[in-house]
């Protein structure tokens, strides 16, 4: 599935190096992109300023909680939560439902799991 | 003295085990249904203080708010202790312009914007941990929106008893008798969560529903 960088938009086809060190523009932030919304998703990031690809960055960053390691490649199902502009999200509250993972950290080439665990240990500290 | 020892373990190791964990009961819907208010006005009822901050710009809880151990007795003497958890409204959209044009500044709105969807993520998250569920629903608004059939199908899925509570009876526009239509297997209750219009009839529902 191709991935696409939550900075500056650039799109890389799956396994490209790219995922595993980090964009040519310095960031570690990827969406996964289904192919079917790859025109889609193309056509959305051209719209954005630069500006407003920082804005979204910084606010997924928030969004996903402190816990990611921000030097380490992350990438984000954000099919669940589509950020369309800064402020503006749309949430697919069936896949949320669901319970799948929303985020996932890339070690060794390999995805891992991540958010339930993140959200599970923010219910723990609130209990 | 065996019976004696018999007794006293028995006891002690009973009330150890048979302790029951406090059951969590959880207000959803979707936002500006009057979560929040309900939330007040049974902390009010039964603890003589208020629990959530509320507001008429939507998303104003983005966060789980739990009041422990409310107790509410009914007319016939019966007790039921609770842990009341107030959630953030569950949205499929979120736009920070819609806070703009309730006045609020560009950076707060984006703000809230961000806090209320990470609200909704939360809100799903912590439905596995609740024991009874009150839907508070907007009786003004049309029932069959997504967001309520996906927050009733998900509670029904997972087998946690529901109450539906049509909430702002006091305007000339609810309509109780849509959400009974669009919810037929559940108790529905109409009330005024703000003037606690009705809150008796909602209280004896509540005992129904939270085992």
């Amino acid at each position: 599935m191709p991935h696409q960088c939550v900075r500056c938009g650039t799109i890389y086809d799956d396994g490209s190096k790219e995922i595993l060190s980090g964009c040519s523009c310095g960031a570690k932030l990827f969406f996964f992109i289904k192919k079917e919304r790859l025109k889609e998703a193309k056509e959305e990031t051209a719209k954005l300023s630069k500006r407003e690809k920082e804005e979204i960055e910084k606010d997924v960053f928030d969004l996903v909680g402190s816990e990611i390691d921000e030097d380490k490649p992350v990438v984000l199902d954000f099919e669940s939560i589509k950020v369309l502009k800064p402020g503006k999200y749309e949430l697919d509250l069936v896949s949320l439902f669901k319970e799948e993972p929303l985020v996932y950290k890339l070690e060794d080439g390999k995805y891992m799991v991540d958010i339930l665990a993140t959200f599970k240990s923010i219910m723990e500290k609130k209990k | 003295m065996l019976d004696f020892m018999k007794n006293f373990f028995g006891k002690v190791f009973g009330n150890l085990f048979n302790k029951k964990k406090h059951v969590k009961l959880g207000l959803y819907g979707p936002p500006n249904a009057g979560k929040s208010t309900l939330a007040n006005t049974i902390c009010k009822d039964w603890l003589g203080e208020e629990m959530s901050s509320v507001s008429n710009v939507a998303h104003e809880t983005r966060e789980i708010n739990v009041k422990e151990q409310v107790s509410i007795k009914s007319d016939d003497g019966k007790e039921l202790s609770f842990n009341l958890v107030d959630t953030p409204g569950i949205a499929t959209k979120i736009d920070y312009e819609d806070f703009l044009k309730q006045g609020v500044k560009e950076k707060k709105a984006k703000k809230r914007a961000k806090e209320a969807t990470k609200g909704v993520v939360e809100a799903i998250k912590w439905l596995d941990d609740m024991d009874s569920v009150v839907i508070v629903l907007d009786a003004t608004k049309d029932p069959y929106s997504q967001v309520n059939i996906t927050i009733v199908g998900n509670l029904a899925a997972r087998d946690i008893p529901v109450l539906i509570v049509g909430n702002k009876t006091d305007l000339k526009k609810a309509d109780l008798k849509k959400i009974q239509a669009a919810f037929p297997q559940y108790d529905v209750v109409g009330m005024s969560a703000k003037y606690g219009k009705n809150s008796k009839d909602f209280y004896k529902a509540l005992f129904k529903v939270v085992k």
